[in-house]
């Protein structure tokens, strides 16, 4: 913790971070290193425990458009922004507590090369489902033509024509494959 | 918390403490507030669609059997099957019917990666995935939380189970390959939407 504060500080006097960042970034680190405490009380003796994911990185052409995009059709909340080429999207519970996010950014300057093993969609749970509502949020996002599906799932495509699923725990539920 | 930092931070920035001083005062205040209590979630806003959680990651490989074993082996993934489905394997992130860390809803379910081998010439769905655009964005890698991870202690862990390609993600984090050459990155709740790239 004192490192990641003395990073802080540093970043503070180069000017990299404004008083209220600052301030900011040291409440959430408090709250992370509380959390971080109960997990590891909650952890077994031996091999890992899987908590969930923590984030998918998200390479394109332009990030700002996924940025945009996951933010005003998702609701996801976009942080650590620096118009340097990419930005985090948090979603779920709180970002200390289980929360995910999306790192979407730029290839940059060494893009991955293709391997044989790839993720071909992301699926998102959308708690208390509305389908008629979820149809109109689209439609007032311009996606009807994107979109398909119905009955607890649906589909759409993002603005690199990437995959993406939603739906809730009825049609997307591992605990009733 | 706020109040505190944004009071020494004013004291640091008007000559009246040291630099040592601050990062002695934040340090110790941080611990003692981790100490009676974690954040608070912030209240979501009111809209039909909002992402809740990860529900499912879809991967695709040339052998689903071989990469579900490896996620077994080195995470202690369980595995589903699906009658329906028998060319991929569900893998929950912790254990089945259990909430999701943070989740209090009955409604957001346990999140999994399922691992698959279409067969571009075969099922209703697979002829539908061959037949979408081909996107001109892709998920480099998935990063994990695991509970209670040191990266030294999981670095040899890793190696122990002959994982490949293992290297440092910063000071909280590391990467690997899984057998496809997949990038995989692991860490703790200390690696998260504020932290990461801050």
């Amino acid at each position: 913790m004192e490192r990641f504060i003395d990073r802080l500080i540093e970043e503070f006097d180069q000017g990299k971070l404004s008083r209220r960042e600052f301030c900011e970034t040291m409440a959430v680190a408090t709250a992370v290193l509380a959390a971080g405490g109960a997990a590891a009380n909650a952890a077994p003796q031996r091999g890992f425990t899987m908590l969930g994911v923590n984030h998918l990185s998200y390479s394109c052409p332009d990030y700002r458009l996924a940025r945009d995009f996951y933010r005003d059709v998702f609701g996801m909340q976009v942080l650590n922004d620096k118009g340097t080429g990419r930005a985090n999207l948090a979603f779920g519970p709180a970002p200390d507590n289980g929360g995910n996010f999306m790192v979407v950014h730029n290839p940059g300057n060494n893009p991955q090369p293709p391997t044989e093993g790839y993720v071909d969609h992301i699926c998102f749970t959308v708690a208390n489902w509305n389908e008629p509502q979820i149809k109109a949020d689209l439609a007032a996002q311009g996606l009807t033509q994107r979109s398909r599906g119905g009955n607890g799932t649906m589909r759409v495509l993002d603005p690199f024509d990437f995959d993406i699923q939603f739906g809730n725990h009825i049609a997307e539920n591992i605990n009733e494959p | 918390m706020k109040a505190f930092v944004a009071s020494k931070l004013d004291e640091y920035r008007m000559g009246k403490i040291s630099r040592r001083k601050l990062l002695e005062s934040l340090t110790v205040a941080a611990a003692a507030t981790a100490a009676t209590g974690g954040a608070q979630a912030a209240p979501a806003p009111n809209r039909a669609l909002k992402a809740a959680l990860v529900n499912h990651i879809s991967y695709q490989c040339p052998d689903f059997h071989r990469v579900a074993d490896w996620y077994s082996r080195v995470f202690n993934m369980e595995q589903v099957t699906y009658p329906s489905e028998p060319t991929q394997i569900g893998m929950p992130f912790g254990r089945r019917n259990q909430k999701p860390l943070g989740v209090t809803a009955d409604d957001v379910p346990t999140s999994y990666i399922v691992v698959r081998t279409r067969n571009p010439n075969g099922t209703a769905a697979d002829v539908g995935a061959s037949a979408r655009p081909r996107s001109r964005a892709t998920i480099e890698h998935i990063g994990y939380t695991v509970a209670d991870f040191n990266r030294d202690q999981a670095r040899a862990q890793l190696q122990a189970l002959g994982v490949q390609n293992i290297r440092d993600g910063g000071l909280y984090s590391l990467h690997m390959t899984d057998p496809f050459g997949y990038d995989i990155q692991l860490s703790g709740v200390a690696n998260n939407a504020i932290t990461d790239g801050a």
